[in-house]
């Protein structure tokens, strides 16, 4: 009975890691949860100043930059530090006074859903947002 | 006497279940990946100068035409945000390179392993990938806040990935801004 058991487990992981790669679209992540954690609204600062003080903490955090768009509020920037991280960050204006950002991070293939690393993104956003509004270089 | 044969082949298959079972588990990701560390301030400033000029229009052009002298390919450039991209392909070989790699072959010697070639991989090719914002300076009108952030990969002689570091000395960023000095000073005097 157990060895029956062994042996169809084995079979069953066998087939899990042998299956043909299927193009991947919709990630693993839930779309509300995801979006939950990735996203925080602000009221500091407006579009083009937030834009600066995402810019500034992805240097901050090691990473270089590889193309930033402020008419979409778009950026995308990447570190190279024993492994490769990539992230995406898009700044929108959602009313007069506030602006929505939303952060994707990836380490080589893998996704990063995980709620601290993001809270620790942005707890260096705040810090580089503070010092944005009080005009620090 | 058949149940002791068995022994073996359940054993055998209860570590292949094992392995396959940690094979098909995805690494984790590691803690901290996007936390500040504590040296952020003094790296911030490490990579930072202000530098007065006549218009934002010749403060880009003068970084433009420095990275150009240090041979770097511009990439993108977004002005609105004052981000431009760079990157140049090159040898890694200076001579703490060689060095290094000269301990590495001599630790092994001593320690008796086979094998020991690391200074054959020398003459690996090295990506540097840079990052220049040029913004007008939010603390002084007149003067712009440039900050320069570097990273390079090395490749070894087969393409293999060797190194992915964060560039971090401090005489790397003091020449790119002595460069940008004398740029924009050519700039300036020559329009």
């Amino acid at each position: 009975m157990i060895r029956k058991f062994v042996l169809l487990g084995s079979l069953a992981c066998i087939a899990g890691c042998a299956t043909s790669t299927p193009v991947d679209i919709s990630g693993n992540s839930a779309q509300l949860e995801a979006r939950q954690i990735q996203t925080r609204q602000y009221d500091t600062l407006d579009k083009t100043l937030t834009m600066r003080s995402v810019i500034a903490t992805l240097q901050d955090l090691g990473f270089t930059i590889d193309q930033a768009d402020a008419e979409l509020g778009s950026i995308t920037a990447t570190r190279y530090d024993q492994v490769t991280m990539r992230m995406s960050v898009t700044v929108v204006q959602r009313a007069a006074e506030k602006v929505s950002v939303r952060a994707n991070a990836r380490i080589d293939e893998r996704a990063i859903n995980d709620a601290e690393t993001y809270q620790d993104f942005f707890v260096a956003l705040d810090k580089a947002m503070f010092l944005t509004l009080n005009k620090v270089d | 006497m058949r149940a002791q044969s068995a022994k073996p082949i359940l054993s055998l298959m209860g570590a292949l279940l094992a392995l396959q079972l940690s094979g098909c588990a995805t690494q984790s990701i590691p803690k901290g990946a996007l936390r500040l560390e504590e040296s952020t301030l003094e790296v911030r400033a490490l990579q930072t100068r202000r530098i007065a000029a006549p218009s934002e229009t010749a403060i880009l052009t003068a970084t433009i035409a420095m990275l150009q002298d240090l041979e770097f390919n511009v990439e993108r450039i977004e002005k609105p945000l004052g981000v431009i991209s760079a990157s140049k392909l090159s040898d890694a070989d200076d001579s703490g390179e060689k060095t290094a790699l000269f301990f590495l072959d001599f630790l092994c010697v001593v320690g008796g392993g086979g094998g020991c070639d690391s200074m054959s991989t020398a003459k690996d090719e090295q990506s540097l990938i840079l990052t220049m914002v040029v913004l007008p300076s939010l603390e002084h009108k007149g003067e712009y806040a440039i900050r320069v952030t570097l990273q390079r990969i090395i490749y070894d002689k087969e393409g293999r990935v060797k190194v992915l570091q964060r560039v971090a000395k401090p005489e790397i960023y003091q020449e790119i801004f002595d460069k940008l000095r004398s740029s924009l000073f050519i700039e300036v005097n020559e329009s």
